[in-house]
């Protein structure tokens, strides 16, 4: 199982690098137009990402239906806490300055935009000082939001 | 090659989107999330016995598709990025002390907030989990707010016209 799930895993993220550098979500320009209201492509983009996923999984839950290598389809819902509030706010604050996040930064160097090596170290950094700060001050990271919940193999 | 327009509409990336996330989840009952493939990836590096393998994979996988993506679409070359920090006149060194302190915080905060605007803005979204929309509506507003200060002290925004060309420097 371990096999097929990496394959799967290379394909998805093709796609879905694939689907952010056609939409020049990896350009700094479109977000930085799409944050001052200059143009919308990116906020309908999302809203139909949503859209269309939303409801799909909401009826595939109801139907119980079986995933192919994680058995019954369980989706993750989290009560609001004061980290999602203040990581939130740090997150948007660095994502309005370097005008891009963490799959975009990668295509961005993808499409030969040498500053995307900078963003993509950058993001590494403060991902890590987190996980440092949380080792040390034995802090329990709370799960099951996000993508950070536990991880299956 | 211009096989793909430059840039393919969001009426058609939107759905695309939509649909890889599904997809995932009817294959490996997971989010689609991308600063989780980055801290994955990061244990890989130090050979962690715990690392989830295929979001390595996906990582890649990620940089592979723009590659593609950019090859089919509007061409590959090399070039700095960030235009219009350019065209309003700022540094290359400034444009990355900006970039590099930016994507620190912003790491930072995703590590804290469990997600970013893939794990947490569509995936989490999607998921109806009230701490996604929270956490996305909290990014999205202070990002704007940000932008507007931004704009507003610097001139950044001014300088891009609204049918995305630049402004030429006097």
């Amino acid at each position: 199982m371990k096999n097929p799930m990496n394959i799967i895993g290379g394909l998805f993220g093709a796609g879905f690098g694939f689907v952010l550098a056609a939409a020049q979500l990896n350009e700094y320009d479109t977000i930085h137009k799409t944050l001052r209201f200059a143009e919308w492509d990116v906020f309908l983009l999302m809203g139909l990402a949503i859209g269309v996923s939303l409801p799909l999984l909401w009826v595939l839950e109801r139907r119980g239906t079986t995933t192919v290598f994680g058995g019954r389809l369980s989706l993750s819902r989290s009560r609001i806490e004061r980290h999602h509030i203040v990581g939130g706010a740090l997150f948007g604050t660095g994502w309005a300055l370097a005008g891009t996040c963490p799959a975009p930064a990668l295509a961005m160097i993808s499409s030969g935009a040498m500053y995307g090596t900078i963003a993509v170290t950058g993001l590494f950094i403060g991902l890590w000082l987190r996980d440092r700060q949380v080792e040390r001050a034995a802090v329990t990271v709370p799960e099951g939001d996000g993508e950070h919940r536990v991880l299956s193999r | 090659m211009d096989i793909l327009p430059d840039r393919l509409p969001w009426y058609i990336t939107g759905p695309a989107l939509g649909v890889l996330v599904v997809g995932l989840f009817l294959i490996a009952n997971q989010p689609l999330g991308a600063s989780g493939a980055y801290v994955q990836t990061m244990k890989a590096a130090r050979r962690d016995t715990d690392t989830v393998g295929w979001r390595v994979w996906y990582f890649g996988g990620i940089f592979v598709g723009g590659v593609l993506a950019t090859v089919l679409g509007r061409g590959f070359e090399w070039r700095r990025g960030y235009d219009a920090m350019s065209a309003a006149g700022w540094s290359p060194g400034v444009m990355a002390v900006v970039v590099f302190l930016a994507a620190i915080i912003m790491g930072y905060g995703a590590r804290m907030a469990g997600g970013c605007t893939s794990g947490h803005g569509i995936c989490g979204t999607a998921q109806r989990s009230p701490a996604s929309w929270a956490t996305t509506a909290t990014f999205v507003g202070t990002a704007i707010v940000v932008t507007f200060v931004l704009t507003s002290l610097t001139g950044l925004g001014d300088l891009v016209m609204s049918d995305g060309s630049l402004r030429v420097q006097p």
